[in-house]
């Protein structure tokens, strides 16, 4: 089979690329860009514009003009169609639509406390994209010459979540790590156990159980993908299943920003949540980008959960294979290869993951002692000493502290107008942590961190990239979620997803909220 | 009007075993042939939905197992009607399709030379079952043949 369409398009989107990194590079777009208040973009605007343009004109041409036969180069040049299909849409909505409703949203005033209506709902590019994907799935349609590229997307996000393992310190991975076993155990055992609980009542056959039971604990859809064969799921099952997941996600990406800033949780809190309530994982990424787009401390500790929670992917598929052949009656040992389940199921770029965290904790890519990709660097300009105020500030507040090693450090940082180790700067941010201070002295302290902090450049890379490959990724998954296969929710899937959806976002949120504090 | 040849909509609901035995009584007058239809909704292309954490083997094992699931649902529900026509001594063929349903009926009856099409009623509400409802509407505006819909059961 040719996968390549002789179709115009790709070139056209590379035009279109073209034009706009020449637009904003020659200033042509200064009063739009002005307007919008999206000077940020305008770096990414002529840098991806021209990079991503040339390569779809390249390749534009060759779809266009060039001979397709069957083999590699025809499959794989065809799929970048689809890719930059997916890339304009992204960016159009984070340079252009994204800016625009929030200057739209701003236009009409704060709505809760400070805050406006587009930071309330979470409307930022992201949750944009993934709305446009699901417009275009479902409203026009992918064209064929984009269906083959689409399916990138997927790659986007593991490719994202691979990069995401440059961000980390050991000591925060330990506690998330430890803090996602706990909630994700808990609360995907929980489920499943509930979902087999509540199916043993209501009477449902022991496939639709086990493969909603899945799909309900663990990670949404992709669980009820590696389940159903296992626990044999008839085609309705799955259909009522995968339905009642999605329409669950989609609410949920929606609705978890907006609880998450009526209650005014931190970044670790919300991200433990929407790692632990949201259905499918897909959607927790969403959600956690929606709920703090101009950062990703959210992200990351979102996507350990998710990490987690592919973990117990394996181990809840093969219990429920023997939980399976045990009901129906038969001898799990010689019908469960569990070899075979374990093998197939290990999530393989949870080990990209690891590999990037431990090449990142050697300093390739940051000193290796970095905190959150930020080294400590003393070798600041005259300009970032602290003022006269400021060292009176922190002077007059000095005597609050109780501990020796805080009052050497504060007193080594008045001194020399800078923090002159990285255990004194350490003892700072405990200092302001704390809230021991009043909050104009905190300030002052987190100017004072910031000044010897310095973001590596290739950490600083990769955080541009983490944030564009999970645009380009949620933008593509939204593009393959159909109202269709939402409409299919219905059932005693329905009900009994309801009802587990519901206590595991409410119980979550209040053990999050009692007991997960901002500091990690 | 003679009808020779009737095109069966039926994938073996309630309603769908209606329309089909009405359409095995219609047969049997006026000694027609009966020539069923059964449209695999085209809703399962995308119910791999948004899933991302699988790799390619679990991907294309789930998707090789719901179409052997498809396939087995489809044959079971052909054999019975083959079966039932048999019976009957009924002349039985058939035709399976993937697709919207109101589309795949339309098609099928401009290729053939029907000269009725004979569906059942839409599900009630609370019923279980699958969301892909024939197009009465697109099926109103496109058949040229006639088109009988036959109450579901009970009702």
């Amino acid at each position: 089979m040719v996968y390549t369409k002789k179709h115009p398009a790709l070139l056209i989107m590379g035009i279109i690329f073209v034009a706009i990194a020449y637009l904003a590079e020659s200033g042509g777009m200064s009063g739009m860009i002005d307007y919008l208040k999206a000077g940020k973009y305008a770096g990414e605007m002529v840098g991806m514009g021209y990079a991503f343009g040339a390569i779809a004109v390249l390749v534009g041409l060759w779809h266009l003009i060039g001979s397709h036969s069957e083999g590699n180069l025809d499959y794989y040049l065809s799929s970048v169609a689809g890719a930059i299909f997916i890339l304009l849409i992204a960016m159009l909505i984070r340079w252009y639509l994204a800016p625009l409703v929030a200057v739209i949203s701003k236009g009409l005033g704060p709505v809760m406390g400070a805050k406006y209506l587009h930071q309330v709902l979470g409307l930022n590019y992201v949750v944009l994209g993934i709305v446009a994907g699901i417009i275009i799935v479902n409203v026009f349609r992918i064209p064929v010459w984009a269906e083959n590229g689409v399916r990138l997307s997927r790659l986007g996000l593991k490719t994202g979540v691979i990069l995401l393992g440059t961000l980390y310190s050991l000591a925060e991975l330990q506690s998330l790590g430890k803090l996602s076993a706990i909630m994700v155990g808990f609360f995907v055992l929980g489920s499943v156990g509930l979902v087999l609980f509540l199916g043993k009542r209501k009477n449902i056959p022991n496939s639709m159980g086990g493969v909603l039971s899945a799909g309900m604990g663990v990670c949404g859809v992709s669980a009820t993908v590696a389940a159903a064969p296992v626990v044999q799921a008839k085609a309705v099952e799955i259909a009522y299943t995968i339905g009642t997941i999605l329409i669950w996600g989609v609410g949920c990406m929606f609705l978890f920003p907006v609880v998450g800033h009526m209650l005014d949780l931190g970044h670790i809190q919300f991200g433990a949540w929407a790692g632990t309530g949201i259905l499918n994982s897909a959607q927790v990424a969403g959600a956690a980008l929606a709920y703090q787009p101009d950062g990703i401390e959210t992200l990351k500790v979102a996507e350990i959960f998710n990490i987690t929670r592919v973990l117990f992917l394996p181990i809840i598929v093969l219990w429920l294979a023997v939980w399976y052949v045990k009901q129906e009656g038969g001898d799990e040992t010689q019908k469960v290869n569990v070899g075979r389940v374990v093998f197939e199921k290990f999530p393989v770029f949870v080990l990209g993951f690891i590999l990037m965290f431990a090449m990142s904790s050697t300093g390739v890519f940051a000193p290796a002692q970095h905190y959150k990709g930020k080294y400590f660097d003393n070798n600041v300009k005259e300009s970032k000493l602290l003022k006269d105020e400021q060292v009176a500030v922190i002077s007059g507040e000095a005597g609050k502290l109780q501990r020796e090693d805080r009052k050497k450090a504060i007193n080594s940082m008045l001194e020399n107008r800078k923090i002159m180790s990285i255990d004194d700067e350490t003892l700072i941010r405990g200092i302001y942590n704390a809230k021991i201070f009043s909050k104009g002295a905190n300030k002052v302290l987190k100017g004072a961190t910031k000044a010897v902090r310095h973001t590596a450049k290739k950490i600083k890379t990769f955080r541009q990239w983490i944030t564009l490959l999970f645009a380009f990724g949620l933008t593509g998954l939204g593009m393959q979620i159909t109202f269709a296969s939402m409409k299919q929710a219905g059932g005693e899937p329905l009900i009994i997803g309801g009802i587990v959806g519901t206590v595991k976002a409410v119980l979550s949120l209040i053990v999050i909220v009692l007991f997960v504090s901002e500091s990690i | 009007m003679k009808v020779k040849k009737i095109i069966l909509a039926s994938h073996g609901t309630a309603g769908a075993r209606s329309a089909e035995q009405f359409a095995l009584d219609h047969c049997l007058e006026n000694d027609a042939s009966l020539h069923q239809l059964l449209v695999v909704p085209d809703f399962w292309k995308g119910m791999m939905g948004d899933d991302w954490l699988n790799n390619a083997i679990t991907q294309s094992r789930f998707g090789d197992y719901v179409e052997s699931q498809l396939a087995r649902e489809a044959a079971d529900e052909l054999d019975r009607l083959t079966q039932i026509c048999e019976q009957a001594g009924v002349n039985y063929s058939n035709t399976v399709r993937l697709g919207k349903p109101a589309a795949c009926l339309t098609s099928i009856a401009e290729q053939g030379e029907f000269d009725l099409v004979i569906i059942g009623s839409p599900r009630p509400k609370g019923i279980s079952g699958y969301r892909s409802r024939m197009d009465l509407e697109l099926l109103a505006r496109s058949l040229t043949i006639p088109l009988m819909i036959v109450p579901y059961p009970q009702r």
